[in-house]
């Protein structure tokens, strides 16, 4: 997807100019390249399409009651999706996983303007310390939050003292401690693409912006932003889709209020044995996180037909 | 050089299939556990005396245990299974009848709890441990404690406690505080029930099955709702950690030893359930999981602290008011929509 962003890469110096004619067609499919693709390919087919198709299909077979799925088709499954007790469930995934990934869109812009500005010393330096959670496990890092948290813990403490909660009150165990924690976790999921566009992004159009009169916070919304445009949509689906499937934060540091699908998920293939209403809500949730695809697809193949000046700053 | 190299090569190549070859030989027995619930010196020995490695994967509710057996997950040679899912397993035609023949330690079990186990004839399963589910709280945070459920609807906890993540135990206690059986399929009691446990939910900081025994040492939690094994391990480590029966009465769970008919290796596996029955074995393991292995001519190894201790051996008017889960075949459906329910619940 990023290399897309190369013919928009300037040398530096030269005035901001539209770019130098169509882009060159790729020649037509060789045998060469049919042969490089195919293992990706088949293992797309295999690990993900089939499976995913097997879990539509299941959400159409009826369940038996110890575990097993039974003989015949029903659309049974289908009319428990309108279980009351779902769209609570549901707005409660959508709206976490929403704030989470708007939080870490708003930090990760500063961070990686700053990080495409830096020298390259320092942008080494940063980019490893992004990186550096990675190297302890995930769970690891979620039960540290839960001693980070612990209601009479130094960090409670020293919000009590500073008034800023009440000594009764609980940092964990609540969806907020979810969104917290899911912010935590896909920060730098959300960094890494930005910077890369930000990285390609000319710098010496926010200049020709301020030349032209623009405030700084014009150039940076009229011209940054939507320089970066395809990096802020990397980020989105990034931190958007793992984050509607989320499972361990909302179960380790979630309360009884803070259920999301993934969780419901696991109860019923754990609990409840109904392999049927878990495939239905797996399903669900993939075409929950299909459709942003869809949109972000139908949006690039838009921007494909505009001439390239346009997409540069518009 | 390049004749060293692959001399070199061949020797490492034969020496790793020489070392794998060796660990071949050597048998491996799959069991599938809950967690802290063997004495681990106890599985070494095992493997001593029958010069074999023992593989133990836990799983921390019977649900989870089915349900990956079920999705195929196939390997395990002895589970551990509670009586209820011994029947249901038996429906299924999942367990192998076990050979008494191998099992010669079977004579020490004691008849008085047989009461709790749904294969009292032993074909399928052998009973490993009783278990009851009741009350730890912090006796240095907890005022006024009195061992009765109502101790969930105390406000002054509130965001402090939990229930456990399992419906058949969290809505059992709520039937047991209204004074209900635990296997009862009546609506009108189950609604009320339901009422109790979501008024509970409100005040609870979690509903967690395993999480809890570190979060009351911790203090992060002061009063949890859990396994009396489990949380007498956590008050021999922390004295102000205390457990207690609710004077209601609690369910008790008789859980077992079983061969799945999948098991790979069918006779190390008897031999496994005959060591755990050996009398001096099973004292010994008692004293360290501390829940009670329902084997008589054991006791007279326990330490008098153990034997007397009435969480560990519940005196008769306690253990009266307690009952075992059954399988309630297609009224579990009415518990799961309850379930459902309360975990909506706002």
């Amino acid at each position: 997807m990023h290399a897309e962003h190369d013919h928009h890469r300037l040398p530096p110096g030269r005035p901001a100019t539209p770019a130098p004619g169509p882009r060159v067609k790729p020649a037509r499919t060789t045998s060469a390249e049919v042969l490089v693709t195919a293992p990706s390919m088949l293992w797309l087919l295999l690990l993900f399409c089939v499976p995913t198709l097997i879990v539509f299909a299941i959400t159409f077979k009826p369940a038996d009651l110890y575990g097993g799925i039974g003989p015949g088709w029903t659309l049974q499954t289908l009319r428990s999706l309108s279980n009351p007790n779902y769209p609570t469930i549901i707005w409660r995934t959508i709206w976490i996983s929403f704030v989470a990934t708007a939080i870490c869109l708003a930090l990760s812009v500063p961070m990686a303007y700053h990080l495409a500005r830096v020298t390259p010393r320092w942008r080494q330096l940063l980019l490893l310390l992004t990186i550096v959670p990675f190297w302890t496990s995930f769970l690891i890092r979620i039960f540290a939050w839960k001693a980070l948290l612990h209601p009479e813990g130094l960090f409670k403490q020293a919000l009590v003292f500073l008034h800023l909660v009440r000594p009764d009150a609980s940092l964990l165990y609540n969806a907020e401690a979810v969104l917290l924690v899911s912010v935590y976790t896909y920060l730098p999921f959300a960094i890494l693409p930005i910077y890369a566009a930000a990285e390609k992004f000319d710098f010496g159009l926010i200049e020709a912006a301020l030349d032209l009169g623009a405030t700084r916070l014009q150039a940076f919304f009229k011209v940054f932003l939507p320089g970066i445009q395809r990096g802020l949509l990397n980020a989105f689906l990034m931190v958007f889709i793992p984050s509607l499937g989320s499972y361990v934060i909302p179960d380790v540091v979630g309360g009884p209020n803070a259920e999301m699908i993934g969780n419901k998920i696991a109860q019923r293939v754990f609990v409840d044995r109904n392999l049927p209403h878990a495939s239905g809500l797996a399903a669900f949730l993939t075409v929950a996180v299909l459709l942003p695809m869809l949109i972000m697809i139908i949006h690039q193949t838009r921007a494909e037909k505009q001439p390239p000046t346009m997409r540069e700053v518009a | 050089m390049t004749a060293f190299r692959i001399t070199a090569t061949v020797t490492a190549i034969v020496a790793l299939l020489a070392l794998a070859g060796c660990q071949k030989a050597k048998p491996v027995l799959h069991v599938f556990n809950w967690a802290d619930y063997l004495k681990p010196e106890l599985v070494q020995r095992f493997e001593r005396e029958n010069n074999c490695s023992v593989v133990i994967d836990t799983f921390d509710s019977n649900e989870s245990m089915y349900n990956k057996l079920k999705a195929g997950a196939t390997g395990y040679d002895v589970i551990f299974p509670s009586s209820y899912f011994v029947d249901m397993m038996v429906k299924q035609k999942m367990l192998l009848p076990l050979d008494h023949a191998q099992l010669t330690n079977l004579v020490h079990l004691d008849p008085a709890y047989m009461r709790f186990a749904t294969d009292p004839a032993m074909q399928y399963s052998v009973p490993y441990m009783m278990s009851s589910t009741g009350i730890a709280y912090r006796k240095d945070r907890v005022k006024d404690f009195t061992p009765s459920w109502r101790m969930f609807d105390r406000a002054d906890l509130k965001g402090r406690t939990t229930l456990m993540n399992d419906y058949r135990e969290t809505i059992g206690a709520a039937l047991k505080f209204l004074g209900y059986s635990v296997n009862t399929t009546n609506t009108a009691e189950l609604t009320k029930a339901r009422a109790v446990v979501i008024r509970w939910k409100k005040l609870i900081a979690k509903f967690e099955n395993e999480q809890y025994k570190n979060g009351i040492a911790a203090g992060e939690f002061l009063l949890v709702h859990g396994y009396n094994g489990d949380l007498l391990q956590v008050a021999n480590e922390n004295t102000n950690v205390v457990f207690e029966l609710p004077a209601e009465g609690a369910l008790v769970a008789l859980d077992n030893m079983a061969i799945l008919k999948t098991a790979q290796n069918v006779a190390l596996a008897h031999k496994f359930i005959n060591f755990i029955h050996d009398p001096k074995v099973a004292a010994e393991n008692i004293e360290f999981v501390l829940f009670l292995c329902p084997n008589k001519d054991a006791y007279q190894y326990l330490s008098a602290a153990t034997r007397t201790n009435p969480v560990i051996f519940p005196p008769a008017a306690v253990l009266d008011k307690c009952e075992s889960q059954r399988d309630l075949g297609p009224a579990t459906a009415l518990y799961l929509k309850l379930w459902d329910e309360i975990k909506a619940a706002e």
